[in-house]
């Protein structure tokens, strides 16, 4: 008797059992796979239901006003860690300013300013605008500062690739496209890379955006060039600010 | 000498160069360039009021102008030399007057300027591509030729008519 319980069944009836088989594999997947299967079929079948955008639209805000309050969190804390460093000497007051003349063609690229000397501008002050920064002042009278766009020939600033991590220097062409020339042979940086002054400067406020790297020559000699797109419409503008000592 | 420079009024309006110089009208463009305003007026005050007139205005516009740009590229001895050449176009042969005659004369003349520019600019290493000067040169050299014959010609026949009543 006790020999027919060790019996090993014949090799027909495991043959025969194949749908168990298969059940039992599909059952170790989904397991092994955290449940894929399931998910994505409940997904899909669970789409017409999903929540509208209206909620998404609050989720989105509430991201925004998170992302503003941390911020003004790592501003407030970079200031900080820069002023420890004594990077940062400057108080990074801005003040508004017109633009009273615009020349972004021709031998010069260059704007007039309606304010000067006396609202606290000085020769060498940043000017930003709507996207990010658009030249420095090269001379200011008591009344009037003129600044020089990064896209005219004599231009030259040193700025940084945050992805990558590198220095690389930015100089105006007198085309609507300043050129990056990077100061190593391989600087591993790609077209669609953000151009910012450099978070080391002193002389220019840092990590301020400057435009997108759009095109890339890696053949370049001695070392790679790209032409990069500025963020903030130069020929646009009519209202921008100036970084104050 | 003619007897223009006498004239304060006429002397005054070299004054509005520098501030169409900054004004640049967008309407007025090619390609984003600006016409050579020296040039639209130096023109008719050299050909009126002769060589000697016409370098002083020249290179008393070119100090002006060149305050206005950074760095320190000169517009003086092209403009001083385009005063002097017109002045003594319009005191040999006949008055000029025809559309055609001041739009190839503004033509030359800012040709002249703007090469004088990019010599310049090159020398510096202010203009890393010469083909962008080129670009500049060629438009400035266009629109102001197009404005001339307008602008020259009513300033021409004022010019005239109070050189005739005072000389």
């Amino acid at each position: 008797m006790t020999g027919r319980w060790f019996r090993v069944p014949t090799l027909y009836k495991i043959v025969a059992a194949w749908p168990w088989w298969l059940l039992v594999a599909a059952l170790v997947g989904v397991r092994l796979s955290k449940g894929a299967v399931v998910v994505d079929a409940y997904a899909m079948l669970s789409r017409p239901f999903w929540p509208g955008p209206a909620q998404s639209e609050w989720l989105r805000s509430g991201q925004r006003l998170a992302d503003q309050a941390r911020l003004v969190e790592l501003e407030r804390d970079n200031r900080r860690l820069r002023q420890m460093l004594q990077l940062d000497r400057r108080s990074g007051g801005l003040v508004s300013a017109p633009v009273i003349s615009r020349q972004p063609a021709g031998w010069w690229q260059q704007l007039e300013l309606g304010k000067g000397r006396l609202d606290g501008l000085a020769a060498g002050a940043a000017v930003l605008a709507p996207g990010g920064l658009i030249g420095r002042v090269a001379s200011v009278t008591p009344t009037t500062a003129r600044v020089l766009l990064l896209t005219d020939g004599s231009s030259r600033i040193g700025v940084w690739v945050g992805r990558t991590q590198q220095h690389a220097l930015l100089q105006g062409l007198g085309t609507a496209r300043p050129r990056l020339v990077f100061l190593e042979k391989d600087p591993g940086v790609r077209p669609g890379d953000v151009v910012t002054t450099s978070p080391a400067s002193t002389l220019l406020p840092p990590n301020l955006t400057i435009g997108v790297l759009q095109t890339l020559d890696e053949q370049a000699v001695p070392a790679p060039e790209g032409l990069v797109q500025l963020s903030a419409p130069v020929d646009a503008v009519d209202w921008v600010q100036v970084v104050t000592r | 000498m003619g007897v223009l420079h006498r004239q304060r009024w006429c002397g005054a309006t070299g004054l509005v160069v520098p501030l169409l110089s900054l004004a640049s009208p967008a309407f007025l463009k090619i390609a984003g360039v600006a016409p050579s305003w020296a040039v639209l007026w130096l023109l008719p005050w050299a050909l009126v009021d002769g060589p000697g007139s016409g370098a002083v205005a020249g290179a008393a516009l070119g100090l002006v102008l060149d305050g206005l740009h950074p760095g320190d590229v000169s517009q003086v001895p092209a403009l001083l030399l385009l005063g002097w050449w017109w002045g003594r176009i319009g005191r040999r042969g006949a008055p000029i007057e025809r559309s055609f005659s001041l739009g190839l004369l503004a033509l030359l003349g800012t040709v002249l300027l703007g090469l004088s520019l990019m010599l310049q600019l090159q020398w510096q290493g202010a203009l890393p591509l010469p083909l962008v000067g080129w670009h500049t040169l060629v438009a400035q050299s266009l629109v102001t030729a197009l404005l001339a014959p307008l602008v020259c010609s009513l300033l021409l026949l004022r010019w005239r008519q109070v050189a005739s009543l005072r000389g």
